[in-house]
C-alpha cells in the first residue's frame, strides 16, 4: 500500500511515526512545501523566538524515522488531488492508494492601508520567526493585533526593557477563548498594554503610528495574530471541504473513501463537546493522526480523545483540559498569588478546566474526563480536582 | 561529544551524544530512542517523557520545578529518581551517565 500525505506538520509527522512504530507494510510519500525538516510550531511564539536560528531543537521527527526507508519526502507544493485516481499533482503526477490531507491552517492577514510589507508580520512558520527577528533590533514600539493566546505569548517573548508592546483587540475583552477570571490573571502579568474595542483606519508611515478610533498608536512593527484559516483549497476543488474545514467521520475519512483528513484542517464530531468542531491544537493534531494510523494499520477505533491545550506566557503556564463553548458558565475553584483554576460548566457538567500554574489540577481533570464526566458539585465539595480524583480511586 | 547511555523499554542500551545545554529530550529525540512519547514536544504539559535517573545524577541537577514535580506525579509509576526528559538540561557533568526510559508513558 502507498500512502500520500499532503503537508508535513504535526499531524502528518505523528501519523508517519505511528505507522512506522506500528510496522506499517507499505510506502509513505510526504509532500512538504516548506524547504526544511518538519518542525514544531508551539515554540515559534514562546521563548524559542529569541533565537530563531536553532532549528535543530524544534525538529519534529527523530532522525531514524525521518530517514526511514519507507518514507519518501517530496519538497513540493501540491496543486491538486484527483481522489478517484488516487493522484496527487505537483509539477509531476504521483499516484497512491490513499490520500491524506494534513494541510493545517495559515495565518490570517489584515489589509491595512499604508502599512509597508516589511512592517507587517505574522507567526506561523520558522521563516516568519526569522523575518520578525531581523526587524526587532530597532522596533521600540510593537503593536500586536488580536488578543488570543498567540498575541499574549508573543508579548511575553518579545518583552524587552526598551520596548513597548501593545496588544490591540477588536472585541471588548482579551483572551475571549477562556474565562474572564483566567484571562484577567494572564493580562495582569503580561508585559503588554492591552487596548480593547480597537478599529484600525490606516497606518501613517511618517509618524510610525496606527491611526485608530482610539487615536494614534505607535507601531514600528505590526504583528497580526488574528487567527488562522484552514488550507482547504485542495479539498474544495473536489467537493470534499469548505472554508470551514474538511469534514470527516470518526475514523478521519472524508466523503471520499480514498481520502482522509487529519489535524487542524479536519472537521469532525468531538465526543467531548457533543458536536462537530475544528480544533487548532497539538492534541487534536496528534489524536486525529493516531486515529487514522490505527485504521490504516487495520485496527480501527473511533476518535474519542478529550481535547487539551497549553500556552506559556512568561512565568505563567496556562493548561486547559477539555474544551468549552464561550457561553459556558465559570466558577473559580482555586485562587492564590501564583495559581488560579477556573471551572467551565453547563449546569453541573464540567466542560473545561483552565489551570494557571496548577498542573496537578489540569492533569487530574484530564484523567477524570477520560474516566467519566466531572460533576461541578462533587468538585466544589472536594475543593480540588486532584482530591476528587484521589477519592474516586480509593 | 559527551554521551548518555539510555536503556530503552526493550532494555536495549543506546549511546546518545548530546550538546551542552540541550535537554535530555532533545538528545534522545535526535537519536530516536524508543519509548519517549513527548506528546507536547517539551512543553511540560503531557508527562509522557518520563525517564528514570540513578544516584550518579545526584549533585549534578537542581530539584524539579513545582510544575515539573506536579506533572511527574501524573506520570505512570514515577519513582523518586523520575524526571521529565524535557525539563532536564544537560551539562558536562552528565557525560557517561545512564538513564532508563520509563516502560510505559501512559
Ligand atoms: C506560533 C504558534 C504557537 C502555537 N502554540 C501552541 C500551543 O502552545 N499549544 C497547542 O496545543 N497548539 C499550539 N499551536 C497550534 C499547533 O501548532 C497546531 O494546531 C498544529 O501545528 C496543527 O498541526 P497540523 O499538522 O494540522 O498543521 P500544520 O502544523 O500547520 O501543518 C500543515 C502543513 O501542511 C503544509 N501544506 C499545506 N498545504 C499544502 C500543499 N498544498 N502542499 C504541500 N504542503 C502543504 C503546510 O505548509 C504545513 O507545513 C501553535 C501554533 C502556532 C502557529
Ligand atoms: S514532553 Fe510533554 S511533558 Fe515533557
Amino acid at each position: 500500500m502507498k500512502i500520500g500525505i499532503v503537508g508535513a506538520g504535526q499531524a502528518a509527522c505523528t501519523l508517519i511515526a505511528e505507522l512506522i512504530r506500528g510496522q506499517f507494510d507499505g510506502n509513505i510519500l510526504v509532500f512538504n512545501r516548506e524547504s526544511r525538516s518538519p518542525y514544531q510550531r508551539p515554540p515559534l511564539s514562546k521563548s524559542w523566538l529569541k533565537n530563531p536560528t536553532d532549528t535543530q531543537s524544534i525538529r519534529l521527527l527523530p532522525e531514524p524515522i525521518e530517514t526511514h526507508s519507507s518514507v519518501q519526502w517530496i519538497q513540493e507544493h501540491v496543486q491538486a488531488i484527483e481522489p478517484d485516481n488516487g493522484a496527487i499533482l505537483t509539477n509531476t503526477r504521483h499516484t497512491v492508494d490513499h490520500i491524506v490531507l494534513a494541510t493545517g491552517t495559515r495565518a490570517k492577514r489584515l489589509t491595512i492601508d499604508g502599512l509597508p510589507s516589511d512592517k507587517s508580520h505574522v507567526i506561523r512558520t520558522v521563516d516568519d520567526a526569522v523575518r520578525l527577528n531581523h526587524k526587532l533590533s530597532d522596533a521600540l514600539n510593537i503593536a500586536i493585533l488580536g488578543a488570543g493566546f498567540l498575541a499574549f505569548e508573543l508579548a511575553s517573548s518579545l518583552d524587552h526593557p526598551e520596548r513597548t508592546i501593545r496588544v490591540l483587540a477588536r472585541g471588548n475583552r482579551a483572551l475571549p477563548q477562556i474565562s474572564a477570571k483566567a484571562a484577567e490573571r494572564l493580562v495582569d502579568q503580561s508585559p503588554a498594554s492591552v487596548y480593547v474595542g480597537i478599529r484600525i483606519d490606516r497606518y501613517d508611515e511618517e509618524s510610525a503610528v496606527l491611526v485608530t478610533n482610539h487615536g494614534p498608536i505607535p507601531a514600528d512593527l505590526v504583528i497580526m495574530a488574528v487567527g488562522a484559516e484552514p488550507n482547504t483549497e485542495l479539498a474544495k476543488a473536489c467537493d470534499l471541504g469548505s472554508h470551514e474545514g474538511i469534514p470527516t467521520d470518526s475514523f478521519m475519512q472524508t466523503n471520499h473513501p480514498l481520502v482522509s483528513a487529519i489535524g487542524e484542517v479536519s472537521l469532525h464530531d468531538q465526543p467531548h463537546l457533543g458536536e462537530s468542531a475544528r480544533i487548532e491544537s497539538i492534541s487534536e493534531a496528534n489524536d486525529t493522526a493516531i486515529t487514522l494510523a490505527k485504521r490504516l494499520l487495520g485496527q480501527p477505533e473511533p476518535f474519542s480523545a478529550t481535547p487539551w491545550f497549553w500556552s506559556d506566557q512568561g512565568d505563567l503556564k496556562l493548561q486547559i483540559a477539555g474544551l468549552c463553548a464561550r457561553s459556558d458558565e465559570e466558577s473559580c475553584l482555586l485562587d492564590t498569588e501564583t495559581e488560579r483554576v477556573v471551572i467551565r460548566h453547563r449546569g453541573d457538567q464540567i466542560t473545561a478546566v483552565e489551570a494557571i500554574n496548577a498542573a496537578k489540577e489540569f492533569m487530574a481533570a484530564r484523567r477524570l474526563f477520560e474516566e467519566d464526566g466531572i460533576s461541578l458539585k462533587a468538585t466544589l465539595e472536594q475543593g480540588s480536582l486532584f482530591r476528587l480524583l484521589q477519592s474516586s480511586r480509593s | 561529544m559527551p554521551q548518555l547511555i539510555c536503556i530503552d523499554p526493550a532494555e536495549q542500551a543506546i549511546n546518545v551524544t548530546f550538546e551542552l545545554g540541550e535537554t535530555i529530550l532533545q538528545a534522545t529525540h535526535r537519536a530516536g530512542v524508543d519509548g519517549i512519547i513527548a506528546e507536547c514536544g517539551g512543553g511540560c504539559s503531557c508527562a509522557t517523557c518520563q525517564v528514570i535517573l540513578n544516584a550518579d545524577w545526584d549533585e549534578t541537577l537542581d530539584a524539579p520545578s513545582a510544575q515539573e514535580a506536579d506533572m511527574l506525579s501524573f506520570a505512570i509509576d514515577p519513582t523518586p529518581y523520575s524526571r521529565l526528559a524535557c525539563q532536564v538540561e544537560l551539562n558536562e557533568k552528565h557525560d557517561g551517565l545512564r538513564l532508563l526510559v520509563a516502560k510505559r508513558q501512559y
